[in-house]
């Protein structure tokens, strides 16, 4: 029992470490940049012009608080899926149906070091809201915030996964991320009230992670306290477990299916 | 150069458009660029600007396609040069007697071509939304706008790709460089919202002079003399992406053949 | 007028190593290469890898600028005349890449002979002939994608032929076929010299050289080390060609009789259990066996070999092995 832990400890930071090598190889330095630290600002400043156009001035933090925390699915979505297709396109996947090990915990490993950078896509997100939108954090909990930042780059990352284990059995991956991302954008209430999307919206909305995390950050800066909010936390929370464990069953359900064709590699 | 020659160099531009729409038809990665995300843009920009009125309609589906069109060109058209030296057809290419700028003009022009599909898409999607047929203000001159929109996007098409083969570096910072325009070029809203100094940025941009054309000749609310404007600077654009890109052009085939940097890897 | 004139043609690349201070190496690729090719001639470049033909063929059509030294093709100048040049040459550097594989075989061939400038009507024409010419008829409508490697390497020879250039250059042409396939395109290159096309192969297949080609230049780090035909090559290793006779016994005064022929080279004995073998070194090679088997008259004979020298062989030592 004490064994089976500490297998499963030591390749979970093993899968950490290497997704963290792997992060900072592929990203060189200038593009790192561009894509954390430059990205996320355009993307706000362009929702924030258009909700200026769309609603009125004094909505800016909406926006500004909307898109700070949708970054977190770029490491979320993008980098736990691309860390699990990887093996794909190395060619490393038949060795690791052949491990002994528990994929699972290596998968989740490795997914470790995108949750990291995703909070910090989100902080960064809210320090440039902070800095050069008016962002008023005055009013709000850092714990509570953390706390949500955390746990909303959690429930992410528990789709990301989903989509990484889809991925494996399209060629179109990244098509695929491109389009949850995108669509995120819209049904995650970053950029729209929840309650003015026609009802068939609304339900996407409620089934999707990132919702109840933005909907929560808004009330904490507004200076709700953490107590308030706990029940969004709860389900979004939740809702991130949920897609894990679709992600994994869907990931044992291939590896059936591959081992008794006899094809490892689907495509 | 005689009139055969030019013929067949207008063959060979065809004949490249028609390939890369071929090939673009079964590329998933160039597809979601081209329909996926302005579409996507067009759906949340609906339902953002919905309090404006159904005449915003017409403007989100003419700027959500603006969208299109300049990611397209940033994306495909920026890595038609790039993706050339992936297949291994670059050399081919150089060592062919059709000078190579006649080739990524069809290219890019397909991209663009198929780009405008985007719009059509959004149009669509708006009356299935909305139950109703957004208009069209001034329709023949939406149509000329159009026109000239699409020669300037190509030719700034003719910039990107020589630029990013030849400085892999640049071409990693694309993404970078998406969604600024669509800021800086008033695709979803008016730069008048924007800080002064950020102006005189969007004056050089031909984008910019596409969608104030486009807006104008379908939202309405432009005389002619201000259209006649748009239209000159994006002919104007035009002519100084197509000199510049000439030189582009002669230094990338000085890197390949002297260098030997271009081409197999 | 020579097809080709190659006159001290070098190359030098410059590459960057090391990532933080950036030193700049030179590599001497092609270091002083001249020779001619006839019209009509089936002209071959051999070498070892990193020898400097690919390099070469690259210079001759028009893909790099040497960093000195003039070549003309067809009495045009590589640098100056280039566009001129790309109209009357065919090139094929082969292998996987250089094809567009979501595009058909067909399809290929109609847009290459766009950028050859070649008139619509006549493409139309050439491509089924030039599809049934090298095999691939049936398959011409499938994605490239779905070719073999074979395929693909045909459909590039399909591919050079569009503009019907005077003048070709195949670069490694079968390799990577298996031998079938090998041996039909190696027909397909004897065909286009029989229509009169001035062919330049590069290869480090020996027989592949040695039976098609008229004449070999043999390259090695940058330098032509040996221009000849074939058997003229050979002739550099003629004390390879050795004839074996068992024997049973060997009488005295055989030895001499044999070193005496103005033929023998040389003679020697070696000792094989109860027999004996008599190795007889001579230019004639396997032509010399009857009238030695004259002068061994009396002599019991078993066994006869004849080892020819071979192109490898010549090559090998002009290159700078043991053989």
């Amino acid at each position: 029992m004490i064994k089976k832990l500490s297998l499963n400890l030591r390749l979970f930071f093993e899968g950490a470490l290497l997704s963290y090598i792997a992060l900072f190889h592929w990203l060189r330095p200038a593009q790192y940049l561009a894509t954390k630290v430059w990205g996320p600002l355009v993307y706000m400043l362009f929702f924030v012009f258009l909700g200026k156009f769309a609603t009125g001035q004094d909505n800016t933090s909406f926006y500004v608080i909307g898109n700070a925390i949708q970054s977190v699915a770029l490491s979320g979505i993008y980098g736990v899926s691309m860390s699990i297709d990887g093996d794909r396109w190395d060619g490393t996947l038949p060795y690791l149906f052949g491990a002994p090990a528990n994929r699972m915990t290596v998968f989740v490993g490795r997914s470790f070091m995108h949750i990291i950078d995703g909070v910090l896509g989100a902080v960064i997100g809210l320090t440039w809201g902070v800095l050069l939108l008016g962002l008023d954090l005055s009013h709000s909990d850092p714990f509570a915030l953390g706390l949500t930042i955390l746990i909303t780059t959690f429930s992410t990352s528990g789709l990301g996964l989903l989509l990484g284990c889809l991925g494996l059995i399209t060629r179109n991956v990244m098509f695929v991320n491109n389009t949850v991302f995108f669509l995120l954008l819209v049904f995650s209430g970053a950029n729209v009230e929840i309650q003015t999307l026609p009802a068939w919206a609304q339900v996407i909305s409620q089934a999707l992670p990132l919702t109840r995390g933005i909907a929560a950050a808004r009330q904490i800066i507004a200076g709700e306290s953490l107590s308030h909010v706990l029940p969004l936390l709860a389900v979004e929370f939740s809702i991130g477990v949920g897609y894990v464990f679709l992600g994994y069953t869907l990931f044992r359900w291939f590896e059936l299916i591959a081992k008794k064709r006899g094809t490892l590699e689907a495509i | 150069m005689s009139l055969r020659t030019i013929r067949l160099y207008a063959r060979a531009m065809f004949l490249a458009f028609e390939m890369t729409l071929r090939q673009n038809f079964t590329d998933m990665f160039v597809l979601f660029g081209i329909f996926v995300q302005p579409l996507i843009i067009a759906l949340l920009a609906f339902w953002m600007l919905q309090e404006r009125g159904s005449d915003y309609i017409i403007f989100v589906v003419v700027g959500s396609g603006m969208t299109g069109l300049w990611t397209t060109v940033l994306f495909s058209s920026g890595s038609n040069i790039t993706r050339e030296r992936w297949t291994g057809t670059l050399e081919l290419l150089v060592g062919a007697p059709v000078p190579i700028q006649v080739v990524i003009f069809g290219k890019n022009l397909a991209d663009v071509l198929q780009s405008l599909g985007s719009m059509l898409l959004s149009y669509t999607l708006a009356i299935l939304i909305f139950g109703q047929i957004p208009e069209i203000i001034q329709p023949e001159l939406f149509a000329v706008s159009l026109m000239i929109a699409v020669i300037s996007y190509v030719c700034f098409g003719l910039i990107v790709s020589p630029v990013f083969v030849m400085n892999p570096n640049v071409q990693r910072l694309q993404n970078g460089l998406e969604f600024p325009i669509y800021i800086l070029s008033g695709f979803l809203f008016p730069i008048a919202l924007l800080p002064n100094w950020t102006t005189p940025l969007s004056y050089i941009l031909a984008p910019y002079w596409a969608a104030r054309a486009l807006h104008a000749t379908s939202s309405g609310g432009a005389d002619f003399k201000e259209i006649a404007l748009t239209w000159g600077m994006m002919i104007l654009f035009s002519l100084v992406y197509l000199i510049a890109s000439g030189k582009l052009f002669k230094t990338l085939l000085y890197k390949a053949r002297v260098e030997a940097s271009l081409l197999r890897q | 007028m020579n097809t080709i004139e190659v006159c001290n043609l070098r190359r030098v690349y410059k590459t960057g190593i090391g990532v933080i201070r950036r030193k700049v190496k030179e590599v001497v690729a092609v270091e002083d290469i001249s020779f001619d090719v006839q019209p009509g001639e089936l002209f071959g470049l051999l070498g070892p890898n990193g020898a400097g033909k690919t390099t070469t063929v690259k210079m001759l059509t028009t893909l790099l600028i040497p960093t000195s030294g003039t070549a003309r093709i067809l009495g045009m100048d590589i640098v100056k005349g280039a566009r001129e040049i790309q109209a009357q040459i065919g090139f094929v550097f082969g292998g996987e890449r250089g094809l567009y594989w979501r595009l058909s075989g067909y399809d290929n061939l109609r847009y290459f002979s766009s950028l050859y400038l070649v008139d619509p009507e006549v493409a139309q024409k050439r491509i089924p002939y030039l599809l049934e010419m090298v095999g691939l008829e049936e398959r011409g409508q499938e994605k490239v994608e779905g070719y073999s490697r074979g395929m693909k390497q045909r459909l590039h020879v399909a591919r050079t032929l569009l503009h019907d250039p005077t003048v070709l250059f195949l670069d490694e042409p079968t390799m990577g076929l298996d031998p079938v396939g090998a041996r039909e395109l190696r027909q397909v290159i004897r065909n286009l010299q029989s229509e009169k096309k001035t062919i330049l192969l590069t290869t480090h297949y020996m027989f592949e050289a040695d039976s098609l080609c008229q004449r070999i230049a043999v390259i090695d780090k940058g330098r032509i080390i040996a221009l000849d035909t074939p058997e003229g090559l050979k002739g550099h290793v003629r004390d390879l060609s050795v004839i074996e006779f068992e024997v049973y016994g060997v009488p005295s005064g055989i030895l001499e009789k044999l070193r005496a022929q103005p033929y023998v080279d040389t003679v020697s004995v070696e000792n094989r259990d109860q027999k004996q073998a008599l190795l007889i070194h001579s230019p004639r090679g396997s032509e010399a066996v009857p009238d030695l088997l004259k002068s061994m008259d009396g002599l019991r004979v078993g066994n006869v070999v004849v080892r020819e020298p071979t192109l490898e062989d010549a090559y090998v030592r002009l290159v700078g092995g043991k053989v």
